[in-house]
Parts: structure tokens; C-alpha cells; sequence
């Protein structure tokens, strides 16, 4: 097998790597050595002694999958400005905001960054041309102003997509007439006010309620009660001059529902306009460079033309009209184009978790600790097997992530009607999938890098504040898996009810008869996709069998709907869980077959079965459920280890492939020795 | 003539002193004089008597640039490869130039373009005089901006980077001093009596080098119509995404402003090579992410693809009106910057599909000084 004898001769260089660490008299003949005697620890660039044996750029090409030019272009206009804040740090620059500045000029710093951004021309485009290349172009750009700094996306991500978002989906050609070119061009600065303080995942729970007097041909905007207020509004607390509100509208005395309205709430001065009152949202774990606020409606009157009326509108008389009948359904298909937003935060952790691995296992690819010889130099971290468990598997699991994420934007771009709702599913589990696995990875590597982690300057640490909230904002994680579970429970009765095959959200496997698991896993078997797959599609096909079953037999009781969902959690969980898993492994094969033979294939290979034996020894459902035997289970931990080893040689190319530019990492991944030298305390 | 009469050779002390000898031609940089300073940097390298090295030419040029007409001449016989190699040998040196364990002090008395910029900016020291001219002029050539410069002109202050690289500016010692291409400023008579001080010199410690040297430089002042005055609207404009809209920006500017320095910005992009101004730009917005090594193993993709001549020209087309026929009139083909296709440009930053072909191989570093390892 060609594998093994490669993997042979990467053990035999290994070997010669760990002995010139043992013996270094043996090299001194070619260098010149005749700086100093070499007392003290130094700093040996990772690039020097690790190989890169594939082809790292086409690797890159996988990972950012498109618009690559645009990336390297707004990465430069960064690194090129002043205003990010640029350092140098043992003759390497690095960019990043200061994050020991007060909230308040963290707010005024990233608003200056925007405009210089919007200056440079970043934004052409935002909110006139919605073709898939130009869709495709914004998130490749919301990705780096991410990596620059999540503050930064965010208030991009506000502005644009939630607010433009709001303007170009829910309004009509008088609002887009309006608002979006100057929105695009910033002299319109909007935010979006949907969450209250009594309510959040539950839209449709808001108290803000709207109505309309026919006498002036206005509505009525209100805040009812304390625990309407708006809270979280990015923008509102400084620097926003139009709000689109999310409120109840009540015509006639019916309450038709929730509907969204502009209101002005800064004139241009940035005044706060009469009847609106605004609170900070105070001092955040993270995303201080958000103006977070809360907004007060004090019965504020709009024109009627405000109403975004894409599927409900008021006559000036005050007639409610909608051509779609049921409110749920209104509701639906109004929130369908917010999609986006869980699409970008789903990708924009992947490159978090980059970066956070990026810089730790870059770290231990130049710190040593410990000899394991009396006499002997220290051994590289990264070098130890215990290192290696804890990196090199989050990095397989954010090499699949990557795919996942850039199928998913892929199948957001070319949405159709048809592929709504496989976009709510999918988006549904792949953003709690791919923001818990950022944290968890951010986590091991503070921990890894140990505490220079602490150090904001150093990124890792602080990032997991940074990015906490991604769990939260665009659909609590827990409230979405349980969706997908939902989801997946309607195509299993509604196939079954009309006697139909699966046909769509991958449930095809289940058509065909159920896989078998051998008795006895051996390491050609589980590196083969044949097994993998099969695996993970019992595990499916397993749990959504249990999960309609006990569904089932709860209604059978007379329990309701609702509560009998309250009461099947766990399987729900182990569902959402299954179906995500499952969904990743077949995008990851599939980029890898469309990968052409060769160094860089195996290697991916070895990544792909990393990623699909981690999630076996971690994820207790294989053995509580049975898929896997104990005798199976050890063999799966045996393998997890023998996977990270033969990874170990390709984990700087593996990291350099993200390719997040040196001035976005930290000084801790490259020359911390110099970084941290007294001459840079002196400067 | 010999090699070794195209480089003079002397040892003083702990001090190597390489003279740049091939003056008629501006001492443009040779096959054999590549090969030789390859060798000698090797050599010195490993040598624990050699503690600094002097570069310098003779005559009224450091270095004109690379022997670019031997290499089309090379390649006129048929094989593009001959041309590949000289650029194999000559991206090595500059490798070996960014990565040295030891200072490098590169007297810039005169002309440094193209491959002169390669053989001294990469280096510890650059010295310039009243009498530096620094170009990169490649873009007027059909060529791109090489020897490493997309790692050096991408890490000038904002876009003057995009600015020297696209417009192939010449700048004079001052402003190559404030852009940071030269590290002192010398007046050019007080140079000898430098070079008597660092031949005394028995160590690389670089900050014992640089205080020798700052006894005789000088703070020069711009003169008023420098571009370096001008960093604000070169930002403005050269901070754009493509080529077109750069040149669609300077030209908004020049209805504003009525300069004359930006009517002849435009008229020289409009005279470059439009393939070579796409791939220069894209080359250096590549390079500010890269280290030297991956530029240099990236400019060798694009000059093997350029030496081959399938996807463009334009370098034959270049060196024919420039330097061969001397009409100065050259038809480049595409001859419109739109006419460029992503594809084409891609090409050039793709492996070349030839059985014999491979990538530059970088020689093996140790012992790197701090600021080679920041390089990296």
C-alpha cells in the first residue's frame, strides 16, 4: 500500500528530526555557529523544520473555496492601515484592536474602520447586486473583517444584512427606492430591533405592539411594558439613525401578528429623534466595539409607507390585507431571507477556530517542555502524543467544518423555493454545530498554549469571549437542534403516512436495508468511507426510528404535540446531533472525491477519517445505543492515537492551508522569544 | 571576459567586498554573474572568517537589472527553460540575500532596477546617495515586478508598494530613504570614506554596523514633487481592487485636482502591459500575505509562465521595442486591460504544466538572525 510506505518514510524522518534534537553537536559542522555559545533557549522558526509536502495553496483553495482575491485584497487593505491598529512584535507586524481601550472607543474605532473600509470600495454592491457570485463575494469579505475582529463583522453584519436585509427582503420598491443605496453608501446607518427583554427565540411572543390611526394615515409604534423594550440592538446605542422594529400589529382590534416598521430613531446630527428613548446595553463579555442598546417607543408615529409590506400591507383606510392567510405561515415566509445570517455565523466560527489552532499549534511546533532523556533537550509540544490527541482532532473537525460551511453558503446562494426549507434545516444544525465546536476549540487551545493564552494580545484567550454569543444571537443552538430534530420527524411520518420512499435532507439511506457494523473494526476498516458512512447513517436511521416511536407513543396517551416534544429531549438532541454529523461526513467525502490523486488526497483522507473516529469515541451514543461494541469502542481509541500520529508531520501545512495571513494570527505563533525581549519592552 | 573580472573579489580583514563589474551594461546581472554571487554567498555563508559583506558596482550603476536581453536571446534558440534557469539561480540569491546570518551592506551609488533592487534590498543594509535611481520597471517590459519584490514593495507603508510596482516610479536616495527601500543616506563623496571604516569591521553585531554607517549618513529632504508627498492620494487610489478601477480612480482624481503628476500616473499604466500590470498587482496583494520564500517560489511560477509564452508575449513584445529594436513602441497583446481574462491571469499563478517542470526549491536555513526569521 502506497499510504503505508509513506507513512513509513514519515516515521523514518520524524525519527531523524527527534535525533538531531537529542544529538545537535551532529549538525554543527554546516551551520556557522560562531554567534554566540548556545546557552539559552531560541526560537527555531517551525518553517525551517517542518516539511510541507503538499501542495498548501491548493489546499487553501479548498478550505476558502471562492473568492480568494477578494480575501487577500481585504486582508491588505487591513494589514496596510493604521487604523487596525498594526504592532510590531519580534519583527513581524500584527494587526488587531486594542482591547484594553474603553467600550466607548472600541465603538468609535470600529466605526472609523468601517468608514475606511466603505471608502476602499468593500461594499459595492452590498444592497444592489444579489447574484450568487456577489453573495458568495460578501461572505468571503464578512469572513476576514471576522478574523480582523468579530466587533467589526458584526456591525458590518448589522448594518448590511440585518437592516439592508430587512429593506431589500421585507420592503418593497418604495423602501428599496428609499433607504438602500444610502444605506449601502452609509449616510443611512440602521439597525434591527426584534429582540425585547421578555422575549427572543419566541418572536412571536414580542409585546411591541403597533397600530394604525386612519385619521393621519400613520401608525402608532409603542412600548407597552418594561419588558418590551428592545435590548441587544447593535448600533442603537450610538451611532444608528433608522431602526426597523419588530412589533405586534394590531388593526381594528385584531392582532394580526408580528410586522416590521422603519422609524427613524437619530436625526442627522445624532439626536435622539422625539418619543424614543435609548439605554447602552453596558460593559459585554465581548463585542465591546458594538454599541449594544435598548430602545423605548413612546407611542412614536411613522407614515404608513414605513410598513415593510412584502407579504402584508394597511390601506390608508386601515384595512389589513395579505394574500397569505394563516399568521404562522405570514410569519414564516417573512423570516425565510434571515437565513443569512445563521449562514455567516456558522462559516465565520470555522475561521475562528483557525485562527485559535493556527496560533496554538504553531506555538507547539516551537515550544519545548520537559526532556525525556537525563541531559536531553526538551521535546517539542506537539511531539507528545497527549498534544497531539488534544489539537490534531478539532483540527480534522474544523477541516470538515470548513466543507460543511462552504456547501452550506453554496446552498444559500443558489436557494430556489424548493430548497428553503432544506436550508432551514441544514442552517439550523450546522450553525449550532459549528459555533459549539469554535468554543470547544478555542478552550483546548488557551489550554494548550498555556498561559500565554491569557495575553488579549495573543488572541486564543480572548477570542472565546469574542464569540461566546454565537450561540445565542441568530437562534439559540439548543432551540435550533430541536428543530432539526422536528424536521426530520415530519419527512419520517410523512413518508410513512403516504407510503412514499425518503426523498430529500439526506434521508435516502433510509430506503435501503440497514447497514451492518462488523464485529471487529480493524484499522483498514475503520479508514474506509464504506463503514464510516455506514455508521453514521445507522446511527440516523436508529435514532429517528426511536425518536418517532416514542413520539408516537406519547400521542398514543393523548399528550399534546407540544408537550410531548418537551418530553423527548434526549433523543431530539442525539437526532439533531446525528443528522449534523452525518451531513458533514458526506460534504467532506465529497470534496474529497473531487480532489484529483495524490500527496494532497491522502492527506485529506487522513483527515476525513480523523474526523469520523473522533466523533465515535466521543459521542457516547454509538455505545449507548449499540452501534458500537466495547471490544469496537477500543479499537476506535486505539485508532484515534495511530491517526495523530501519522497527522502529526502535516500539521504546520495543514494549519498554513487556512491561510489566515502571519499579521492575523498572534506574536505567540511565530517569534515569542523576540516577541517578548526586554528591547520590546523598551520601544 | 571571465567571471570572476564580472565580480571583483576582495577579502579585507573579516570583510568580503563584491564589486559589481560589467559596467558598459550597467552592470546588468550576468548568468555567470548570478552564478558566482550564488557562490560566494554560499561560501561566505559557512565561513566563520567572514563576518560582513560590501556589494557595490562600478561605474555610474549599482544595477541596471537582470541580463534580460541574454535570456530572451536564450530563449530565441528554443527552449524556454534556458530563461527559466537564469531565474531559478537568480531567485535562489535573493533567498539566500533575505535570509543571511551575516549583515550585507549594499552600496547604492548610481542605478538599482529590477534585479539590482533583488540583489541589495533583501539585504541588512541599503545605502543610498544623491545618485540612487531605484526602479522596478518590469511592467513596461511585459515582465512583473520579481527577485522578491512582492515581498518587499508589499511591506511599504500603505500602497506605494502598488504604486512603484505598477507604475515602475523611479525614486531618488531621499525617497527611497523614506520609504524605507534604503536603510541610510550617505552623500556619495563621504562613501569611500565609509567603506575604509567597515572594512575595519571583525563583527556581524548589526547595531555596531548600522552606528558606523549613521556617522556619515544624512536626514535628505524630499524635493516638493515627490510621490512620497503625495502617500494620501496613492492610497486613495492604489488601494483598489483590480487595475481598471485604480486607473478609474486616478482618473476621477485628475478632473479634481488638475496634477500633473497623476495625468502622467495614468499615461504611464496606460503604456504597461495590461497582462503585467494584472499579475503585478495580484503578485504583490499575494506577496503582503506571504514570506519571502513563498514569494519567491510564487515569482517563479509566474516567470516560468511568462518565459514560456502561452499565455502572453508580451515580455518578447517588450524587450523587442525596449531594448532590441529600441521603437519603444510595443503591441501588447491582449492590448486592453478588460481583454485580460481571470483565467489568464490565473494561469500565471499556477504550477506550469511541464513534465520536466517543478518548483523553486528553496536551499536549507539555520542559524537565522531575528529579523531573516521574521522574513520567513
Amino acid at each position: 500500500m502506497s499510504s503505508s510506505s509513506s507513512s513509513t518514510e514519515r516515521v523514518a524522518l520524524r525519527a531523524q528530526v527527534l535525533s538531531r534534537h537529542l544529538h545537535p553537536s551532529s549538525s554543527s559542522s554546516s551551520s556557522p555557529c560562531l554567534l554566540e555559545p548556545r546557552a539559552c533557549l531560541e526560537y527555531s522558526p517551525a518553517e525551517l523544520s517542518e516539511s510541507i509536502d503538499f501542495d498548501a495553496k491548493a489546499m487553501r483553495k479548498l478550505m476558502d473555496d471562492h473568492n480568494l482575491e477578494d480575501r487577500d485584497w481585504l486582508y491588505g487593505l487591513i494589514i496596510q492601515s493604521n487604523l487596525f491598529n498594526p504592532r510590531d512584535r519580534g519583527g513581524k507586524v500584527f494587526v488587531g484592536p486594542d482591547y484594553n481601550q474603553s467600550k466607548e472607543q472600541q465603538r468609535v474605532m470600529t466605526m472609523k474602520r468601517i468608514e475606511y473600509l466603505a471608502e476602499c470600495g468593500v461594499f459595492k454592491g452590498y444592497l444592489t447586486d444579489f447574484s450568487p457570485p456577489s453573495q458568495l463575494r460578501r461572505f468571503a469579505l464578512q469572513e476576514v473583517s471576522d478574523s480582523f475582529d468579530h466587533s467589526l463583522s458584526i456591525k458590518i453584519g448589522v448594518h448590511f444584512f440585518l437592516w439592508g436585509g430587512a429593506l431589500q427582503f421585507f420592503g418593497t420598491k418604495r423602501h428599496h427606492d428609499k433607504w438602500l443605496s444610502d444605506t449601502e453608501n452609509y449616510r443611512v446607518k440602521g439597525c434591527f430591533a426584534m429582540t425585547e427583554l421578555g422575549h427572543g427565540s419566541n418572536v412571536r411572543g414580542i409585546e411591541t405592539i403597533t397600530t394604525y390611526d386612519s385619521d393621519t394615515g400613520e401608525f402608532i409604534v409603542n412600548t407597552p411594558c418594561e419588558s418590551a423594550q428592545k435590548y441587544w440592538i447593535g448600533g442603537a446605542a450610538n451611532h444608528a439613525t433608522h431602526t426597523v422594529v419588530f412589533s405586534q400589529l394590531k388593526i381594528n382590534g385584531t392582532n394580526q401578528g408580528v410586522h416590521a416598521f422603519i422609524v427613524p430613531i437619530r436625526d442627522a446630527d445624532g439626536n435622539v429623534c422625539p418619543n424614543i428613548r435609548i439605554a447602552d446595553c453596558g460593559h459585554k463579555i465581548g463585542l465591546n466595539g458594538v454599541d449594544n442598546g435598548r430602545i423605548w417607543f413612546d407611542n412614536v408615529r411613522i407614515p404608513r409607507e414605513n410598513l415593510l409590506n412584502s407579504v402584508a400591507d394597511v390601506s390608508a383606510d386601515g384595512q389589513y390585507l395579505s394574500a397569505i392567510k394563516d399568521p404562522d405561515q405570514r410569519f414564516a415566509a417573512f423570516m425565510a431571507p434571515l437565513t443569512s445570517g445563521r449562514v455567516i455565523l456558522a462559516s465565520s466560527a470555522t475561521y475562528s477556530a483557525k485562527i485559535g489552532l493556527s496560533i496554538a499549534i504553531r506555538y507547539a511546533l516551537t515550544r519545548r517542555a520537559f526532556s525525556l532523556t537525563s541531559n536531553g533537550p526538551e521535546v517539542l509540544l506537539l511531539d507528545y502524543p497527549t498534544h497531539q490527541r488534544r489539537l490534531l482532532p478539532l483540527l480534522a473537525k474544523t477541516y470538515a467544518m470548513s466543507f460543511a460551511a462552504n456547501h452550506l453558503k453554496k446552498l444559500y446562494v443558489k436557494r430556489t423555493p424548493e430548497s428553503i426549507k432544506t436550508i432551514h434545516v441544514v442552517s439550523s444544525a450546522f450553525k449550532p454545530t459549528l459555533t459549539w465546536h469554535n468554543m470547544r476549540t478555542l478552550q483546548e487551545c488557551r489550554e494548550a498554549v498555556g498561559g500565554q493564552g491569557l495575553k488579549t494580545e495573543n488572541r486564543v484567550g480572548h477570542l472565546k469571549s469574542e464569540y461566546d454569543v454565537q450561540s445565542t444571537f441568530e437562534g439559540d443552538n439548543n432551540v435550533l437542534m430541536q428543530q432539526v430534530s422536528k424536521a426530520l420527524l415530519g419527512e419520517y411520518v410523512s413518508a410513512k403516512k403516504k407510503n412514499r420512499p425518503f426523498n430529500g435532507l439526506g434521508l435516502e439511506h433510509m430506503n435501503k436495508p440497514c447497514p451492518l457494523i462488523p464485529s471487529q473494526l480493524t484499522s483498514s476498516i475503520l479508514r474506509s468511507i464504506q463503514f464510516q458512512m455506514n455508521i453514521f447513517q445507522l446511527r440516523e436511521r436508529d435514532l429517528l426510528n426511536r425518536f418517532a416511536a416514542e413520539v408516537a407513543q406519547h400521542q398514543a396517551q393523548g399528550v399534546s404535540r407540544e408537550i410531548t416534544f418537551t418530553l423527548t429531549y434526549s433523543l431530539a438532541e442525539d437526532l439533531g446531533k446525528a443528522f449534523a454529523d452525518l451531513s458533514i461526513m458526506q460534504i467532506f467525502i465529497e470534496a474529497e472525491e473531487a480532489v484529483p490523486a495524490g500527496h494532497l488526497k491522502n492527506v485529506l483522507g487522513l483527515v476525513r477519517s480523523l474526523y469520523a473516529i473522533i466523533l465515535l469515541e466521543e459521542d457516547a451514543a454509538f455505545l449507548r445505543y449499540g452501534y458500537l461494541s466495547t471490544d469496537n469502542a477500543a479499537a476506535v481509541r486505539k485508532e484515534v492515537a495511530k491517526l495523530c500520529v501519522e497527522l502529526r508531520p502535516h500539521a504546520l501545512a495543514l494549519v498554513s492551508s487556512f491561510g489566515i495571513p502571519d499579521a492575523f494570527l498572534s506574536p505567540l505563533a511565530f517569534n515569542w522569544i523576540e516577541a517578548n525581549a526586554w528591547p520590546s519592552v523598551e520601544n | 571576459m571571465s567571471q570572476t573580472e564580472q565580480v571583483l573579489e576582495e577579502t579585507c580583514g573579516s570583510v568580503r567586498i563584491y564589486t559589481l563589474n560589467r559596467t558598459k551594461q550597467l552592470n546588468a546581472l550576468s548568468f555567470a554573474m548570478i552564478s558566482r554571487l550564488l557562490e560566494l554567498f554560499h561560501a561566505c555563508d559557512h565561513d566563520p572568517s567572514v563576518k560582513l559583506i560590501i556589494m557595490k558596482g562600478n561605474g555610474r550603476a549599482f544595477c541596471a537589472g537582470g541580463d534580460v536581453a541574454a535570456v530572451v536571446r536564450d530563449i530565441s534558440k528554443g527552449d524556454w527553460k534556458l530563461g527559466a534557469n537564469y531565474f531559478r539561480k537568480e531567485f535562489t540569491l535573493n533567498y539566500l540575500m533575505a535570509t543571511y546570518s551575516k549583515p550585507q551592506v549594499s552600496f547604492l551609488n548610481g542605478i538599482v532596477m529590477g534585479g539590482g533592487a533583488g540583489a541589495s534590498i533583501h539585504g541588512r543594509f541599503r545605502i543610498a546617495t544623491e545618485n540612487s535611481v531605484f526602479a522596478m520597471p518590469e511592467t513596461a517590459l511585459g515582465l512583473f515586478p520579481d527577485v522578491g519584490a512582492s515581498y518587499y514593495l508589499s511591506r511599504l507603508r500603505g500602497f506605494f508598494g502598488e504604486y512603484v510596482g505598477l507604475t515602475g516610479a523611479r525614486l531618488d536616495g531621499a525617497e527611497m530613504l523614506a520609504c524605507g527601500l534604503a536603510t541610510h543616506f550617505v552623500p556619495s563623496k563621504k562613501l569611500s570614506l565609509l567603506e575604509e571604516e567597515l572594512r575595519k569591521v571583525d563583527s556581524f553585531d548589526a547595531t555596531i554596523i548600522s552606528s558606523i554607517i549613521s556617522q556619515f549618513s544624512q536626514y535628505p529632504s524630499l524635493k516638493a514633487n515627490s510621490a512620497y508627498n503625495r502617500l494620501h492620494i496613492i492610497d486613495k487610489c492604489f488601494s483598489r481592487k483590480t487595475v481598471e478601477e485604480i486607473i478609474s480612480v486616478l482618473e476621477s482624481k485628475a478632473v479634481e485636482h488638475k496634477d500633473e503628476w497623476i495625468t502622467s500616473t495614468v499615461q504611464t499604466l496606460k503604456k504597461a502591459s495590461p497582462t503585467s500590470l494584472k499579475i503585478s498587482l495580484r503578485s504583490i496583494r499575494e506577496g503582503r500575505l506571504e514570506g519571502v520564500g513563498e514569494c519567491l517560489v510564487r515569482e517563479y511560477r509566474m516567470v516560468c509562465c511568462v518565459m514560456k509564452g502561452e499565455v502572453s508575449r508580451d515580455f518578447f513584445e517588450g524587450c523587442r521595442a525596449l531594448l532590441l529594436d529600441k521603437d519603444k513602441n510595443p503591441n501588447w497583446q491582449p492590448s486592453r486591460l478588460e481583454c485580460v481574462t481571470d483565467e489568464m491571469v490565473d494561469r500565471h499563478f499556477s504550477k506550469v504544466d511541464d513534465i520536466d517542470w517543478e518548483d523553486l526549491k528553496l536551499p536549507p536555513r539555520s542559524n537565522l538572525p531575528v529579523h531573516a526569521i521574521a522574513k520567513l
